[in-house]
């Protein structure tokens, strides 16, 4: 009787259509999430699974560490290089794919061209730009070598300074091309007349771009930048497959260093601890974004 | 009406999410008596040629057993050392499942993770079917927690017809082999192919330079973190070891950047005649026989650590093989497809499909394998015992400060000493960690 009155009261009924996803999300995401934090809080590996809680001495831990400093360094610098090709150089090129010189003749074609690598497999991209990478017989050594540029031979994948770029600058040559076919959807529906008068009033392309093009695709630019530096921190794959974080903890990335703490060194407390810490990371990203999301809404 | 009908749905929704959530039990819950049993079989062989045989193996184990049901596992090298270790955490064990020999396989049977097989193996025929000297590594306080399936070690393989063109023999000292080095460098060949991306590569060198410059009880007190902290891998031995390797590197004796090649990108090398020498696994001869011929190449024992205080007649290897889990339902019958599995018959078929040798009694022979597999078995046998594969046989904890600093030297961006210094601070920690539990 009183249930049958609850139910059908008007008010409970979104929020009875709502439980599902929000019980599905309260399993597999939230939960989670604060297991994760409990779980930092101890002294435990996967094969002897005896808790010893040690506080917040995980935490102090990761101050400490220095792979965690070269870990974070390597974060901003793959979010910094990323930000620059994948937002900047994608927007240059979508522009340059839909002026009226390429488009017509030229436009598909280079946008299949670019657009190619973003659809292959991470392990894919990865071991053949190992090939390309190899220090003897790789294609990019040997090209050097043929241009008379041979002094700028390296082991690409192996010398410590060159590592993380050698890796980022594979990510941009896999995903540059995504985010451009997103500025170039972004681009279609700035009307054709903006330009038109723009070009009537004399303005050249460079100029047509920055006050039109910049300025009316600044939505997708907003979301694009925020979506790659967040892709930045929680990059793993593409590392893990060529360089595994190698030469001696050059390349590593919080991602990856948090796998190897968890599942080599059978410190699952500290990485909990590290898993922490790349929530807050990202959590703070995703707030910002969402706030610029909205102010942009406002505009 | 309609209302109502929809409420009952979207709590019957509820319902079945709420019981797809928590209603998963742990497999294997039928009982053991009168339905099939199911063993779970977990190993690190995904190669076709690999899987055919277990497969072969499973066929013939069911036929004879219609009760029980084997169903196999199998992922890479590399992916093996997490997965099992996720397999661990989450409580899915598999009843049977690869492990290496040595630090690997005791914290297993530390943690409680690993079966008792001495009863098992010590008190049926089973003792007299495999070599007893490969289950060694795999005890832990005395009692057998892993049973072998195969027998490996680390040997300097080259290019007979090079070594012939300069006048070359296999050399028996360090000084012999650093002329050997030097001559094909002289002649513009490359000495040794080495792909040490990832470093395990570089491990097998250091723990064969390690087991031959440092006594071995010195070493054996480092390893097992007994020896007291202050002294934990402070024998000269080690600087010497990483120096070395070091000066393999300095001489340019190795390729080019081998932080930068996988070791199978440096094997191809070494088979299209592209460097004079490799140190590889007894297991790959015959990949290498394959590629260039089984009669293009011979191996020599590497002399690494003439003028050593460790034992120069070790040879760097280890068995490879397999752990059941401690609290499998089925104890009976998952030792029973072990002792299958690793039988002499089953040993056979294995070196025949495959080539590499069985630790079988009996499984290597001329009929069986190749002549230089054969050759490499007895070097095992006249070997005065195995060093354990470095990067298994100490606690992972220090492996995962070792392993790097090796690649750093490689790099030159450490010193021998520095790396030793920080393998010292990770011992104290990890000798530490071990005493407060």
């Amino acid at each position: 009787m009183t249930i049958s009155r609850l139910f059908s009261a008007r008010r409970l009924t979104p929020y009875l259509f709502l439980l599902p996803a929000i019980l599905v999300m309260a399993t597999f995401v939230y939960l989670p999430i604060i297991e994760n934090f409990y779980y930092s809080l101890f002294r435990w590996s996967s094969i002897d699974p005896r808790f010893t809680f040690v506080g917040l001495n995980n935490y102090k831990r990761i101050l400490s560490d220095s792979i965690i400093t070269v870990s974070l360094r390597n974060n901003v610098l793959y979010a910094v290089i990323s930000v620059f090709f994948q937002v900047f150089i994608a927007l240059v090129l979508a522009a340059i794919l839909e002026g009226r010189v390429i488009r017509p003749r030229w436009g598909s074609f280079f946008r299949n061209m670019l657009f190619l690598p973003s659809v292959l497999a991470i392990t894919v991209v990865g071991i053949t730009w190992q090939l390309i990478y190899r220090p003897d017989t790789g294609l990019l050594n040997q090209f050097l070598e043929g241009v008379g540029l041979g002094f700028l031979k390296r082991t690409w994948l192996g010398d410590e300074g060159t590592a993380i770029y050698s890796v980022i600058a594979v990510s941009q040559w896999q995903w540059v091309g995504y985010v451009m076919i997103l500025f170039i959807v972004a681009i279609q529906a700035i009307p054709e007349e903006l330009y038109e008068s723009a070009r009537i009033d004399g303005a050249n392309l460079v100029s047509q771009f920055i006050h039109i093009t910049v300025p009316l695709v600044r939505e997708t630019t907003l979301v694009m930048t925020t979506i790659t530096v967040i892709g930045a921190f929680k990059v793993f794959d593409i590392v893990w497959v060529m360089t595994a974080g190698g030469p001696n903890h050059a390349s590593e990335v919080l991602g990856n260093y948090l796998y190897r703490v968890a599942f080599r060194n059978d410190e699952m407390g500290y990485a909990a601890a590290i898993a922490s810490l790349l929530f807050i990371i990202t959590f703070l990203l995703t707030f910002v974004q969402l706030r610029l999301g909205r102010s942009g809404e406002e505009v | 009406m309609n209302r109502k009908f929809w409420t009952l749905i979207s709590l019957l929704l509820v319902a079945a999410l709420l019981l797809a959530a928590c209603g998963q039990k742990p497999s294997g819950g039928e009982s053991a008596a009168t339905g099939p049993v199911t063993i779970r079989f977990f190993h690190k062989w995904p190669e076709p040629e690999h899987m055919e045989f277990y497969n072969f193996v499973i066929q013939e184990y069911e036929k004879t057993h219609p009760n029980v049901k084997i169903v196999m596992e199998s992922v890479a090298d590399e992916p093996y050392k997490d997965k099992i270790r996720v397999l661990m955490a989450s409580g899915e064990v598999p009843d049977i499942y690869f492990s290496w020999a040595g630090e690997f396989s005791w914290k297993f049977a530390r943690g409680g993770q690993a079966l008792d097989l001495t009863d098992a193996v010590m008190n049926s025929d089973w003792k007299d079917k495999i070599i007893l000297s490969a289950v060694e590594p795999y005890k832990w306080q005395g009692k057998i927690y892993g049973v072998p399936m195969r027998i490996n070690a680390k040997f300097m393989v080259y290019n007979k017809a090079m070594f012939e063109q300069y006048g070359l023999q296999p050399p028996t000292t360090w000084d012999e082999f650093l002329a050997v080095c030097e001559t094909l460098k002289q002649n513009g060949v490359t000495p040794i192919a080495f792909g040490d991306e990832f470093p395990w590569a570089a491990s097998h060198y250091i723990g064969d330079f390690n087991a031959k410059l440092v006594d071995p009880a010195v070493r054996q007190a480092d390893y097992l973190l007994t020896a007291p902290a202050e002294q934990l891998f402070t024998d000269p031995g080690y600087v010497e070891a990483l120096s070395r390797f070091q000066l393999l590197m300095d001489k340019g004796y190795f390729n080019e950047g081998p932080n930068g090649i996988s070791h199978s990108g440096a094997r191809s090398s070494f088979i299209a005649g592209k460097a004079g020498m490799m140190y590889i696994e007894l297991e790959e001869f015959v990949t290498v026989a394959d590629g260039m011929g089984a009669d293009a190449f011979g191996f020599f024992q590497f002399p690494s650590g003439t003028g050593g205080k460790g034992d120069q007649k070790l040879l760097t290897g280890a068995p490879d093989g397999f752990m059941v889990y401690s609290k499998t339902k089925h104890p009976q019958e998952a030792i029973d497809f072990l002792k299958f599995l690793t039988s002499p018959e089953m040993g056979k078929e294995y070196v025949k499909r495959l080539g590499i040798p069985s630790a079988a009694v009996g499984a290597v022979s001329a009929e069986t394998a190749l002549p230089i597999v054969v050759a490499g078995v007895e070097s095992i046998n006249t070997a005065s015992g195995m060093a354990l594969w470095l990067d298994t046989d100490i606690n992972i904890k220090i492996v995962e400060v070792y392993l790097p600093g090796m690649q750093a030297v490689l790099n030159g961006t450490k010193t021998p000493q520095q790396v030793m210094s920080e393998v010292q601070e990770a011992a104290k920690t990890v000798q530490q960690e071990l005493k407060n539990q």
